[in-house]
């Protein structure tokens, strides 16, 4: 076996790069964008008569999930492309959407659960959307747990990417669950609710005023700027890890 | 970028839309009296004689006043009668009629007070913790008399509110009455029962476990029209919950999360540098 090369002090030059224009401008518009959704769901549309303030949690509740679609569709596609093309790069993106789109369905589960007790009497209640989320929530939880304990990286890539296209079955059936089973008290916004659904409101011009432009911010720019952010981070931390493997061969 | 951009704009135009539309984000289809304590539907072709904490509509060609006021008192009589006195300047003295009725949102005190043959007042009352909403339907029409009440139903197998009309009319008309012509009439409020005798006229609307009546004696051709009016307003009442703890809970936690997923990012830029500063500092001693 040859002799392996010394780590030098060039190696180390992994400093930060400095942030590409457009991620600048995504971070500067998305900041004031979540900004002003908050002061259109909070200050800005009226309180709804019949579920009283709380009914300003939908303006986050319901985008939420749209980000965590639009992350874990990302992760699906990341997946897709990686198994196709071996490059890491789609294995970070599908990483990144992994870790944004949890925490968006978190959100979303958790406010769910806050809106659910003063109008449905109930923190929680095994209803088929309520039990679909949270099964999605759990199987991605479980995507970076299995990650984790899976050493050899080519191995863990693929395996991941495999992972992360099946998981989004779980998404679609979150997404339809209501409108294919009828057994369900969840309101749907657009459409007929189904016949048992409690704690729906009517979609007034106002209501989609104030929705559209957090629809737009969470299903887009959020997830697209937290996963650049996180893609850039793994593209260090993976620099690192290689030269932490060098340096401990040395 | 040019994409991005575009597509920023269009969003930052949204909200500024938004901002100003958002407003009439509550009506719910429906006009609404709304004030801090309570909301009851406007009465469309009544006048409005509402101030910021009472709502109150007048019909003119019936002589009569729809009120629906929250008043601080505990004793749902006392109440009662403070609040007609401070809206029509009279004492009504005790009430001609008490009973009680269980509706959807509690239990209600049905009142009707006869000072004069001038005047007369029908009120729903309830307890809304240590105060009291009052609902009263008071009418001045000099030619006749309208009375309205809920009543529970004597016989629940009974399909329509004859049994309640009979009673009712017997009590607080005229013992005597017969009546010759039955009818069906469909409002928005519902489907009511109308009976007519000589002199009286009878409307009655099973709502589950009760019925709503409507008695008039001479008067009535309004009388659709007032009993409508008064049930939509008995029905359409409600309180707007406070949750707005719930809101700050709900909030709380979406920012919680946000935070640890944006602050785990800086922790691990950070743990990064730490090492990537330590691998520095054992290639410096290498060399």
């Amino acid at each position: 076996m040859g002799e392996k090369p010394k780590l030098a002090a060039s190696d180390l030059q992994i400093e930060r790069r400095p942030q590409p224009r457009l991620l600048r401008i995504l971070t500067v518009i998305t900041a004031l964008g979540f900004a002003g959704s908050l002061y259109l769901g909070l200050a800005a549309a009226g309180t709804d008569i019949l579920q009283g303030e709380i009914q300003r949690i939908f303006y986050i509740h319901m985008p939420s999930f749209f980000g965590a679609f639009t992350a874990f569709g990302l992760t699906l596609v990341g997946g897709l492309i990686y198994l196709a093309r071996r490059r890491e790069k789609w294995d970070r993106i599908a990483l990144a959407g992994v870790e944004v789109g949890l925490a968006f369905s978190l959100i979303n589960l958790l406010t769910g659960s806050i809106w659910a007790r003063p109008i449905w009497n109930t923190w929680w209640t095994w209803d088929p959307r309520l039990t679909s989320a949270a099964i999605m929530c759990l199987t991605y939880a479980a995507y970076l747990m299995l990650r984790a304990g899976i050493d050899d990286l080519d191995r863990r890539r693929a395996f991941m990417s495999v992972y992360g296209i099946l998981a989004f079955v779980t998404v679609l059936i979150t997404l339809f669950i209501i409108r294919i089973v009828p057994e369900t008290i969840h309101p749907v916004i657009v459409g007929a609710s189904p016949q048992n659904a409690q704690g729906g409101f009517e979609a007034t011009s106002g209501v989609v005023m104030a929705l559209i432009p957090s629809l737009l911010l969470w299903l887009i720019f959020m997830p697209l700027t937290l996963m650049w952010h996180r893609v850039r981070l793994e593209n260090r931390i993976e620099a690192l890890n290689r030269l932490k493997t060098q340096a401990l061969s040395e | 970028m040019k994409i991005t951009i575009t597509l920023a704009a269009f969003i930052l135009a949204l909200l500024a839309i938004g901002a100003v539309n958002a407003q009439d984000g509550d009506q719910n289809g429906v006009a609404y009296f709304r004030s801090r304590a309570f909301n009851v539907p406007i009465l469309a072709g009544w006048e409005d004689q509402s101030t910021e904490t009472v709502a109150q509509f007048y019909l003119a060609e019936a002589g009569a006043t729809i009120r629906t006021a929250i008043v601080p008192q505990d004793d749902i009589l006392a109440a009662a009668g403070a609040d007609l006195r401070a809206a029509f300047g009279v004492d009504f003295g005790g009430p001609g009629y008490q009973d009680k009725v269980n509706l959807a949102d509690g239990t209600w005190t049905v009142l009707i007070y006869e000072p004069d043959a001038r005047i007369s007042a029908s009120v729903m009352a309830r307890h809304v913790e240590n105060e009291t909403v009052v609902i009263s339907f008071v009418e001045s029409d000099p030619a006749g008399r309208i009375l309205m009440l809920a009543v529970a139903r004597s016989d629940e197998s009974e399909a329509d509110a004859s049994g309640e009309i009979d009673a009712a009319t017997g009590r607080l008309l005229d013992p005597a009455v017969e009546f010759f012509r039955q009818a069906s009439l469909a409002l928005p409020s519902g489907e009511w029962m109308v009976l007519s005798a000589e002199r009286y006229t009878a409307m009655g609307m099973v709502f589950g476990n009760d019925s709503f009546l409507a008695l008039a004696e001479s008067a009535a051709e309004q009388l659709p029209a007032l009993a409508d009016a008064y049930n939509r307003t008995l029905l359409g009442f409600f309180i707007t919950p406070d949750n707005s703890t719930y809101l700050a809970l709900g909030l709380a936690a979406a920012f919680i999360i946000l935070g640890t997923l944006v602050g785990s990012l800086f922790w691990r830029e950070r743990a990064l540098r730490k090492d990537l500063a330590l691998l520095q500092v054992l290639a410096g001693e290498d060399g």
